[in-house]
């Protein structure tokens, strides 16, 4: 297991710095609105009513943005999460722990592209 | 054909003389703020993870239809989830200013024929494309552009 994610590791590493870039230029406006902003009540009637963010979402952009928010903050927080396994738990095991958070980020993705296809 | 690179092809035959520190974290990284740094930037790792499958399920509500968006948004609403989303926007900012701060020291001092920009000017770009996108978002999904 461990030779594969040594393999494997140029596409993490993509997909890591992917997320770590992409993924933290997209998240603040996210949260502010979607997370926050709408759920406290500081956004105008109908800023994220059905209509209006089914119409943002379904845009072939908003796909992709919204693909990129799901995807890409996935691979950076397995990539990360590892990283804190080792410091925390020591090496032994690290290809168990790395495969597992990897299998998330990979399953969330696949099903993250099937969601916003769905839309 | 080009064979896939050895991780281990640059490990010398015999160790080298020099004491290198044992892989460990120090049991009093508590008190040590720069390991303690290093540490909170991984563990936002775990935020993220999160962050990503809240985000899964904001897709599927939306294809889901209203009834399915209206009740995901009333849950987004309940203190854990508003406690959650604001450690992620803390997160989220943090990551940004301390990867903003090291990328220009990870850049390659040439590109092909061209240098990169310099350093400060290089952060100044990521810091206004971060804040550009940021007010993009926030005009789109705030209701007020288009």
């Amino acid at each position: 297991m461990k030779a594969l994610l040594l393999r494997l590791e140029p596409i993490i590493w993509l997909l890591f710095g992917g997320g770590i870039m992409v993924g933290t230029l997209l998240l603040p406006g996210y949260l502010m609105t979607v997370t926050l902003g709408g759920p406290l009540g500081l956004l105008p009637d109908g800023a994220l009513s059905f209509e209006r963010a089914h119409a943002i979402a379904s845009n072939p952009i908003g796909r992709v943005l919204l693909l990129a928010i799901i995807a890409l903050p996935l691979w950076k927080g397995a990539h990360h999460t590892r990283a804190l396994a080792v410091d925390m738990l020591g090496h032994h095991s690290d290809a168990l722990v790395g495969s597992l958070l990897y299998a998330v980020a990979a399953i969330g993705s696949v099903l993250g592209i099937l969601a916003v296809l769905a839309i | 054909m080009a064979r896939p690179s050895d991780p281990h092809a640059m490990t010398p035959r015999k160790p080298g003389s020099t004491r290198t520190a044992p892989p460990t974290v120090p049991d009093d990284f508590w008190t040590r703020p720069r390991m303690l740094t290093y540490l909170l930037f991984d563990a936002t790792g775990i935020v993220y993870l999160l962050v990503g499958l809240v985000a899964l399920r904001v897709a599927w509500a939306l294809g889901s239809g209203r009834a399915a968006w209206d009740a995901l948004m009333q849950s987004f609403a309940s203190p854990g989830y508003l406690i959650f989303h604001a450690i992620a926007l803390v997160s989220a900012l943090f990551v940004g200013v301390r990867f903003f701060r090291l990328f220009p020291k990870a850049q390659p001092a040439h590109i092909g024929p061209a240098k990169p920009p310099p350093p400060a000017v290089l952060q100044a770009m990521l810091y206004v494309a971060w804040i550009g996108i940021t007010i993009v978002l926030l005009a789109v999904l705030g209701g007020v552009w288009p």
